[in-house]
């Protein structure tokens, strides 16, 4: 660090405390903004930070400063906050942060419009991103990291505070995203469910009156949650809903919602095309497309394996695996067509002999029993038509559609 | 889900390390704008009407010989 004057010290928290008091009284939210974003460590904040930590008592320092009396205790605990963070004491950065963040939202609540939402936008994601770092400080020194959690909770208090009849409502969704971000790190999803209930029937709020940001990250999120739950067709809409309303500049973000929406789509066989998985780098599912157009249940259960650690941690690898039903049936109408061009009256007899000769090519070893078993589990998820001659080992095909479309009613 | 409550406790030390969300959304800035897609500029993304009738692809054409190769036994 440069050599600081006390006096230039004096200087730059003053400068501080001033501007911080300037935003508020011409309600300059852009400011605001800035003053709170203790995590973007800009020049201005760095070197007004250093000023604290030579001068040390931030009490007296507010005191002197007192002009920003008005902002009752709001001043001294972003000045704690800042002082700490700087120094990388990032637990106590934290708690005064969120002291802070609890003086603020005393006095957002009495202002009647909503001009200072943005701020508190800014204090939300501040918020987390504090708590992420003290906790990791936290686990580095063998404690119990709890302080997102703790995030967590003081942001479902900020939801209450927006969740009312005023103008303020618009700003409910985006610290519902910061909780989602929160409750997906920390493997509480389930926590996510009574935020969504509010937003989804509160009659307060009307989805298509929020930010489209936040309506796209909500979206996402919500998606990846169906697809937890298995429900294809609920997962299908959400994300194409974010897919499609995403920035498209934001390449990883559509990258991200692509993740989940390719393997939800394949399970009702819609396949992505060859240009989606290039354009968006998603090489891993390459060979399981191609194993649906073929049929070729080696190379689906390869490529699943494959890439088995990516698809369990987003938690999509059952999902995958249940394709190999589709395989199956694939596979099946392969053989059946090439029985029907040899000879199209007998085509809707496949012998189970036949199919284990054909798994047998692709290395697969099961026997007529085995065979069956996939068979009779086809019927009864109506990926085939037919029925099944138990005595002569044999499948018998529907004359009609014996391979019907899938819907997300068999998905599952 | 509802069981999860109860273990949670337990587990909780490890789970910010076991539980990192690697797919957690970018952030967009606070003011970001953008335009809505304009329809027709990108490439086909979905493909729904694959499942064809269509057997000369390698794949098939193996799969044939392969079935033909000997004779069914009855």
């Amino acid at each position: 660090m440069a050599y600081l004057s006390m006096g230039e010290a004096h200087r730059r928290v003053a400068e501080y405390l001033h501007r911080l008091s300037d935003a508020v009284s011409s309600q300059d939210v852009n400011s605001l903004n800035h003053l709170f974003s203790v995590s973007s460590n800009s020049p201005f904040l760095l070197s007004f930070a250093d000023a604290l930590n030579l001068l040390q008592d931030t009490n007296r320092l507010v005191k002197l400063a007192d002009k920003s009396s008005q902002l009752g205790e709001i001043p001294l605990h972003l000045l704690t906050c800042f002082q700490n963070y700087r120094l990388g004491n990032l637990v106590d950065s934290y708690h005064a942060f969120e002291k802070f963040a609890n003086a603020f939202i005393q006095e957002f609540r009495n202002w009647e419009s909503a001009w200072a939402l943005e701020a508190l936008y800014v204090i939300a994601y501040e918020l987390r991103i504090l708590a992420e770092r003290a906790d990791r400080e936290l686990a580095s020194s063998g404690k119990s990291p709890e302080k997102l959690k703790g995030a967590g909770s003081f942001l479902m208090k900020v939801f209450g505070v927006l969740a009312g009849k005023g103008p303020k409502r618009v700003g409910a969704l985006y610290v519902t995203c910061q909780l989602f971000k929160i409750y997906f790190k920390l493997g509480t999803v389930h926590l996510c469910r009574s935020v969504i209930r509010s937003i989804e029937t509160a009659r307060i709020f009307d989805f298509e009156e929020f930010p489209r940001r936040d309506k796209v990250t909500y979206m996402y999120y919500t998606g990846r949650l169906e697809v937890l739950n298995e429900n294809f067709s609920a997962a299908d809409r959400k994300l194409s809903y974010a897919l499609e309303h995403c920035n498209p500049l934001r390449e990883n973000n559509i990258r991200m919602i692509l993740k989940y929406l390719i393997p939800v789509k394949l399970s009702i066989g819609i396949l992505p095309s060859d240009w989606l998985l290039q354009r968006h780098n998603l090489v891993e599912y390459r060979d399981v497309v191609l194993a649906l157009r073929r049929g070729d249940l080696r190379l689906l259960r390869q490529a699943v394996q494959e890439h088995e650690d990516r698809f369990l941690r987003s938690g999509v690898y059952l999902v995958l695996e249940k394709l190999e039903l589709q395989v199956y049936q694939r596979l099946i109408k392969k053989i059946y067509i090439i029985q029907k061009q040899k000879d199209p009256s007998k085509a809707h007899q496949v012998k189970l002999e036949v199919i284990v000769k054909a798994l047998k090519w692709l290395q697969l070893d099961m026997d007529v029993d085995e065979v069956e078993c996939i068979i009779s589990n086809l019927i009864y998820k109506d990926l085939i038509k037919g029925y099944f001659a138990h005595k002569s080992k044999v499948a018998v095909l529907s004359k009609q559609d014996p391979f019907p479309k899938l819907t997300y009613k068999n998905a599952v | 889900m509802a069981t999860e409550d109860k273990s949670q406790t337990a587990t909780e030390e490890v789970k910010v390390d076991l539980f990192e969300d690697d797919d957690e959304f970018e952030e967009f800035e606070i003011n970001e704008e953008w335009d809505d897609k304009e329809e027709g500029t990108e490439g086909q993304q979905w493909e729904d009407d694959w499942d064809d009738d269509d057997v000369t692809d390698d794949f098939s054409l193996q799969l044939k010989r392969e079935l033909e190769s000997q004779p069914d036994k009855k």
